[in-house]
């Protein structure tokens, strides 16, 4: 399986971590799979030369792209909870050419991770990625802030090497 | 084949059809309804837009998944779009979906008192369909 990129938005919608991993077909000379990190930090620097990137084949930059990630699994969110009461949630959706996972916390954090369409569902990985990475390694953080407007906080570097090994036991 | 609600949404989003049949989804209002045919068709837009891949073309949303249903979408060329909800793990969704387009266009659009982007009022197709979908009914 592949995994595009992964997404994690706080309780106030608004994407506090980016992680964008491009296929290694795509790029000239690929040294590993897990090229080109993103993280939310630094997007706005990155942005517009993702953008320039033809290998990268995304119109959109990573920040607007989580924009539209965002109001795509709110959308679906609502209109899952509509249709089938509170208690149910929204677990993925497929495409022609991607699957998406969603995670939601009971304290409305929301993990999207973008796949292949072969992939399984993945919301047991999404609560992996919750409990055994970002529970330890940002929230019991003593020099974290509690809200992390900008991505403040989560980006740090046990974060990112446990989300490079996860993902790469789970490709 | 535990088979909930049928909705045909015609190119502009509009909820031209909708039919329920077997219970499993919460009883909504004809509004919400509608609301939730004008959501899906924006969303259904931008899925196509944040797809990952180099694949020019990209289609939309094809199939949703949460705990109590699975939802699959076959949009037309001509841009009508069904949904057909089911049980979760329910197999052979397409071969549903493509039928329930057959009896559409042999029972709606074969129809000449039919009018294009219309509401579907056909007794044909609702007799076929139920026939189709709820066999022992």
């Amino acid at each position: 399986m592949v995994v595009y990129s992964f997404f994690i938005f706080d309780r106030h919608c608004e994407c506090i971590y980016i992680r964008q991993w491009l296929e290694s077909t795509s790029t000239p000379a690929p040294a590993q799979p897990l090229s080109r990190p993103v993280t939310a930090s630094s997007a706005t620097t990155t942005a517009t030369s993702t953008a320039e990137k033809p290998t990268s084949g995304n119109k959109l930059s990573m920040a607007e792209q989580a924009k539209l990630v965002f109001g795509v699994i709110f959308s679906l969110r609502n209109m899952v909870k509509k249709l089938c009461g509170p208690d149910d949630s929204f677990l993925c959706f497929r495409t022609g050419h991607y699957k998406l996972h969603y995670y939601e916390t009971i304290t409305s954090l929301r993990f999207v991770m973008l796949t292949d369409i072969r992939t399984e569902n993945l919301k047991l990985s999404l609560h992996q990625i919750y409990v055994n990475l970002y529970v330890e390694y940002v929230v019991k953080n003593p020099l974290s802030p509690v809200e992390h407007a900008g991505g403040e906080g989560v980006n740090n570097e046990m974060f990112e090497l446990g989300i490079d090994g996860f993902v790469r036991t789970i490709q | 084949m535990v088979v909930y609600a049928v909705l045909i949404l015609n190119k502009a989003g509009g909820l031209i059809y909708q039919r329920d049949f077997n219970p499993g989804l919460q009883k909504i209002s004809a509004n919400d309804y509608l609301i939730i045919a004008g959501t899906f068709h924006g969303v259904h837009a931008i899925t196509s837009q944040i797809s990952p891949t180099n694949d020019t073309g990209s289609s939309g949303l094809e199939v949703l998944e949460s705990e109590h249903f699975v939802m699959r979408c076959f949009q037309t060329l001509t841009g009508i779009k069904f949904l057909i909800f089911a049980e979760p793990r329910q197999p052979n969704l397409d071969v549903v979906v493509r039928r329930v387009y057959e009896l559409y266009a042999d029972y709606v659009m074969k129809n000449p008192f039919y009018q294009i982007e219309m509401p579907i009022r056909s007794e044909g197709f609702d007799r076929h369909l139920a026939a189709y979908i709820k066999p022992q009914a």
